[in-house]
């Protein structure tokens, strides 16, 4: 049976961190894929949309995004997370003004990020089901399907605080 | 990799987590405006003279906001705006002091204002300060 560890041990993902305040803690847990992590390079490195929406830059969006993540602020259904199709094992996406982060949580409060892309370019190109398809491939592939994958698709089901 | 470190910088990550603050206060304000008095997005961009979808955007991030718009804002939801700026409480790496005991005395006053120790755990006091003691 896969576990969080197992999949750290086998560089399948790895935990993200970012500085949180004086005083906070973290209450929920963000990893990436090794694909993901080179993503958010390119954030690190300046990389932006050709027509920005935002008016942070798409690393401070994510920034802010991954922060209140692992703070445990409240989070907005619908503007900030939602799933992508109802279905059992569901694929989730994570959203700023201008970034699309798709990947799956391994347990309430704890996701993995797969893919990151422009959100005008996902929404163009209209990638939400190869996004989706690619996920589950990658999962079944890892073998967490059964035992590190929420089933429920309610807001609840994959976010506590 | 057994972990990544997500680092914008301090002043990247103070304009993006601020701003993104302030975002969460006037969502949440309008929520709890739609729950008590039934104030939509709609009502509040007819109040203001503004298409809805710039309220819209204005609120998701993906339009700019002004301290103008946003004092507009809270006077469309007839809600006061409050900003300071303070000097930063302590150091990183460690945790807030804490107010309560977990003995059975009175809530515990910190005498002089400042509270916990230094990260190297000596004390974040002057030698000439007086150190907190708890009240009983």
């Amino acid at each position: 049976m896969s576990t969080i560890d197992g999949l750290i041990r086998d560089g399948a993902i790895s935990k993200i961190e970012i500085e949180l305040a004086v005083g906070e803690q973290p209450l929920r847990l963000f990893y990436g894929t090794p694909g993901f992590i080179d993503w958010l390079n390119t954030l690190l490195q300046g990389a932006e949309p050709k027509h920005r929406l935002g008016d942070t830059t798409p690393a401070e969006q994510v920034d802010q995004l991954i922060y209140a993540f692992v703070s445990g602020k409240p989070l907005n259904y619908l503007r900030q997370f939602r799933f992508i199709r109802a279905e059992e094992n569901a694929v989730w996406e994570l959203k700023t003004p201008d970034v699309r982060i798709f990947g799956w949580f391994l347990k309430i409060d704890c996701f993995v990020g797969v893919f990151g892309d422009w959100a005008d370019h996902v929404k163009d190109h209209d990638l939400y089901r190869g996004y989706r398809i690619a996920i589950r491939r990658l999962r079944r592939e890892l073998g967490v399907e059964d035992n590190l994958c929420v089933k429920g698709t309610s807001p609840s089901d994959v976010i506590s605080v | 990799m057994t972990s990544f470190q997500f680092d914008v910088g301090s002043r990247a990550r103070k304009a993006g987590r601020f701003i993104g603050r302030v975002r969460s206060e006037l969502l949440k304000a309008l929520s709890e405006k739609k729950a008590k008095d039934g104030l939509t997005q709609q009502a509040l961009a007819t109040k203001l003279g503004v298409h809805r979808s710039l309220v819209n955007r204005q609120l998701s991030g993906e339009s700019n906001l002004t301290l103008r718009s946003l004092a507009d804002l809270a006077w469309a939801m007839d809600m006061e705006l409050k900003f300071e700026l303070s000097e930063r409480p302590d150091t990183f790496g460690q945790n807030e002091g804490t107010t309560t005991s977990t003995i059975s005395h009175g809530q515990i006053r910190f005498i002089n204002g400042r509270s916990g120790t230094g990260s190297n755990g000596q004390s974040a006091h002057a030698p000439n300060e007086p150190e907190p003691r708890a009240e009983q």
